[in-house]
């Protein structure tokens, strides 16, 4: 009898055993999927939030950063707005060291019909900028028109339809990438479709007025990009040093760093939890082959006997190992993918941190390690016993029974 | 003795964690100015669903007859399809992906849904393999 078929055959006679070694070592391969894809998406959500800022600076009204919602909007997607008045624009970009500066204006709208939610509209300079525009390009070729917006992954609403935003039709022209972070619920425009929206939010009661003469309107943060050769931290200091712009200045390297620390803690929480599940896993596989060896020490002797090499006993242990932590693998993979992947939205929200699913090549990879790896951990729990098996003293077994 | 089906008990935790939990800690959410959306009538499909099925998964621990459980299980294949398909494509939802219906609703149904489905297969398959080994 071939050695696959043999082992086939015990694991198929004795379905409790099997399905108790079947889930054991699931557990472990769900473990590393889930963990490892968590990781790598924390780490990738990351490096989207870096490569979104895209500018040094970010220059926002105080009352923005006292109210925390500036980060806020980046991360969770909370909604809201803060203003100042538009003509510190051409201040700021007159500043010394200052490169560019392209100016957003933020609008909260009350509850819009696609969303039966509050949504959070971005206006940006289509001229002037260069945060918004590069990630806008990799859905659509072309500008925004009059009235026109395009939509972060997280919303429902596809291109050729519209939202109503403050009793004004605004048509979908553009879909943007994930990003995994609060941007991608957010509505985008341009400045010319603000003024328009502003105008109608005034006339539905939502005022944005920073003083009651505010006639060449309102931004709400100055995304700076500092000159090459230029100190970061002296452009910040000099943007923050006047007392009549009641501004703040974010620097989005230290913004990126406070995320980097919270993600640091979460992922070396969830590489401990791993490193203690596989521990415990491989405690609990060597207890657990060691207990099957005194069980199946007379049936090993008897296979002896009618003439299986030591050599064939220990391929006999060994494959019924491979196939068990092949399909706990696969089971656990599975799961964890069950687990994982419809729930992002609910794993980024709880985290409070930028959370974006890798590519597919890349989950691939990590159902294919953690197969590997579930099989090693049981291959190698199972060699010591492999090998004492196939060491059997037939004689002295068999005689123990009489 | 009289063996229990494996399957059959595995599908009424899951039913029953999928209609109790549809109407409380995985329902949708009310809307801010208290109105119902189509995201809530979902949650109460859903709920609904999750009691047949719980309700057909008692019958296949119950019955003695591996026909009259295989035709059960086969039952339980339209009832969890019907799960799958009942939040965002039956029912409409709401349009941001961070909204409770969207982050926990859908995906906790069409799991729950999509395992039960799983089960009652494999449920199915294991009757239909017994009923032929008993009557050839």
């Amino acid at each position: 009898m071939k050695t696959a078929s043999l082992s086939l055959r015990n694991l198929t006679r004795r379905p409790g055993r099997t399905w108790a070694l079947v889930l054991l070592t699931g557990f472990l391969s769900l473990s590393l999927f889930a963990g490892s894809v968590v990781v790598m998406s924390l780490q990738s959500g990351l490096n989207s939030l870096e490569a979104r800022l895209g500018a040094d600076l970010i220059v926002v009204p105080k009352a923005a950063q006292s109210k925390a919602s500036f980060q806020n909007i980046f991360l969770q997607g909370t909604v809201g707005a803060f203003y100042m008045d538009a003509e510190l624009l051409d201040e700021i970009a007159a500043t010394e060291g200052v490169a560019k500066a392209a100016p957003q204006t933020f609008l909260a709208t009350l509850k819009a019909d696609c969303c039966s939610s509050r949504l959070q509209v971005i206006g940006f300079d289509q001229q002037a900028d260069f945060t918004v525009q590069p990630w806008i390009v990799q859905s659509s070729s072309r500008e925004l028109g009059p009235m026109e917006v395009a939509v972060g992954s997280s919303i429902s609403a596809g291109v050729g339809e519209s939202i109503r935003i403050y009793q004004k039709s605004c048509p979908v022209v553009a879909r943007l990438s994930a990003t995994g972070t609060g941007l991608d619920t957010a509505v985008y425009c341009s400045m010319e479709t603000m003024k328009t929206l502003l105008a109608a939010a005034e006339e539905m009661g939502v005022s944005h007025k920073v003083t009651a003469d505010n006639s060449d309107g309102v931004i709400s943060a100055v995304y700076v990009k500092v000159a090459e050769g230029a100190d970061i931290d002296q452009v910040a200091s000099s943007l923050a040093s006047h007392p009549s712009w009641k501004t703040a200045v974010v620097q989005t390297r230290s913004m990126i760093t406070g995320v980097s620390d919270g993600l640091a803690g979460v992922s070396s929480a969830v590489k401990v939890l791993i490193g203690a599940v596989w521990a415990l896993a491989f405690v609990i596989l060597l207890v657990v082959f060691a207990l099957l060896m005194n069980e199946r020490r007379r049936e090993f002797a008897v296979l002896r006997l009618i003439g299986a090499s030591r050599r064939k006993l220990a391929r006999v242990i060994l494959t019924e190992t491979g196939l068990v932590c092949l399909l706990g693998g696969c089971l656990g993979v599975a799961v964890g993918a069950a687990l994982v992947f419809p729930f992002t939205a609910l794993i980024e929200s709880t985290l409070n941190l930028p959370f974006l699913t890798p590519s597919w090549g890349r989950i691939l990879l990590i159902a294919a390690l953690s197969l590997a790896g579930t099989v090693l951990m049981g291959m190698l729990s199972s060699a010591r016993t492999a090998w004492k098996l196939s060491r059997v003293d037939t004689g002295s077994i068999l005689r123990e029974g009489n | 003795m009289k063996k229990v089906s494996i399957p059959a008990c595995f599908i009424l935790v899951l039913s029953l964690l999928l209609a109790v939990g549809c109407a409380t800690f995985l329902g949708p959410c009310a809307h801010e100015d208290g109105s119902v959306g189509a995201c809530f009538w979902a949650g109460r499909a859903l709920t609904g669903i999750g009691a047949v099925l719980a309700v057909q998964a008692v019958m296949a621990l119950a019955v003695r007859s591996g026909r009259i459980r295989l035709g059960v299980y086969l039952s339980m294949l339209p009832a969890a399809l019907f799960g799958l398909l009942t939040p965002g494509t039956l029912f409409s939802l709401c349009g941001m992906a961070s909204m409770r219906c969207r982050a926990i609703t859908q995906p906790a149904g069409m799991v729950l849904s999509g395992i039960i489905f799983v089960l009652a297969c494999a449920g199915a398959v294991l009757d239909l393999k017994k009923n032929r080994k008993e009557n050839p």
